[in-house]
């Protein structure tokens, strides 16, 4: 499905799971955390989601040759 | 434990479910409530993923680079990349759902009587997936003579789809819950998706692999800050790669021909054995 309104869409995601990683790395969100800190985890996963949709997004746009 | 849990963990009969219930059932001093138990877990879990990336090293390579050229030119062109791509989708729904949810599943984790009940229910989840695909051969490999006939009309791990890719990849989640077994679901999951079962066998552990050595590399270190015995757990873990390399071998050559139902079979008795055992305290 090629859709550049759909690679944006990604695209933003993919800034939002940064936000909510670095959030979490610094430990300034604690949401479905086991208690207050750092929780690099959470981040990492984030981040790998932030790339799962950065590459969603590579895939998703309209390609000009 | 180091040989039990590599041996276990690829077969489909719950490593974890076996962990929790042979300690308990055979009065080793294991404490499964204590803090260093996963973290061990965790530490056999990467002499396992150890093994897989020795087998299927080569093909690891070709996966990274295709997962590399693909996000980069943004499409697919070859099996590798599909393959990359597919096991991405896979392992997220998994990752996901074990870190948000990883400390109320944990609770879990120390009961034995619990880790029995979900050894029964994995068995008869492996008899459910050979009967549903009993049926798939029925409908398109009636005509087939031999089992390896049988194989041939059903698919290899690169043309699974997207959507099946993580449906069972979400299926690897189940197996926080000790007694469910992660290769279990995932290759049964992959027959249900239409895979030969030495492919179900095969995308089941390079599913398990970049999800195993995440949560040792996110667990060891706690491990690392507590007082257990490093020299020993190192040496289990070693253990735990030998048996899983062992196991790996043994398996993809089973799957050429073989199901799921011994299995099945065996988690159902193993289940309500340690359930007799642990209720009446033999």
């Amino acid at each position: 499905m090629k859709s550049n309104s759909l690679a944006v869409g990604l695209g933003v995601l993919g800034v939002v799971f940064i936000i909510l990683a670095v959030l979490y790395a610094i430990g300034a969100l604690q949401l479905f955390t086991s208690g207050p800190g750092s929780h690099y985890k959470h981040a990492i996963l984030l981040v790998v989601l932030a790339v799962a949709s950065f590459v969603g997004a590579n895939f998703a746009r309209v390609k000009t040759v | 434990m180091g040989l039990l849990q590599g041996a276990s963990e690829l077969f489909p009969v719950s490593s974890l479910g076996h962990a929790v219930l042979v300690p308990s059932l055979l009065h080793w001093s294991f404490k499964q409530s204590d803090p260093s138990f996963v973290p061990f877990l965790v530490l056999l879990h990467l002499g396992t993923a150890t093994a897989l990336l020795v087998i299927y090293r080569d093909q690891w390579v070709a996966i990274i680079r295709g997962f590399f050229t693909a996000a980069f030119r943004g499409s697919m062109q070859n099996d590798n990349e599909r393959l990359a791509m597919l096991l991405l989708v896979g392992t997220i729904p998994a990752a996901v759902l074990g870190v948000f949810l990883e400390s109320r599943i944990k609770m879990l984790f120390a009961s034995p009587y619990e880790a029995a009940g979900f050894l029964i229910v994995n068995g008869v989840l492996m008899l459910v997936f050979e009967a549903l695909r009993r049926r798939a051969e029925g409908r398109v490999a009636a005509q087939a003579q031999s089992r390896t006939e049988q194989e041939e009309h059903f698919a290899q791990a690169e043309r699974i789809s997207f959507r099946a890719a993580a449906i069972v990849g979400a299926c690897q989640a189940l197996a926080f819950l000790p007694g469910i077994s992660r290769s279990g679901v995932t290759i049964g999951g992959g027959l249900l998706a239409g895979l030969r079962h030495e492919e179900a066998a095969r995308f089941s552990f390079l599913l398990a692999t970049p999800v195993i050595l995440g949560a040792g590399i996110v667990e060891v270190p706690q491990l690392f800050s507590k007082s257990v015995p490093i020299g020993e757990y190192l040496a289990a873990a070693v253990l735990a790669g030998v048996a899983a390399y062992a196991s790996a071998r043994f398996l993809l050559h089973y799957f050429r021909s073989g199901r799921l139902d011994p299995y099945g079979w065996y988690c159902i008795a193993a289940g309500v054995v340690s359930l007799a055992l642990l209720r009446f305290s033999l």
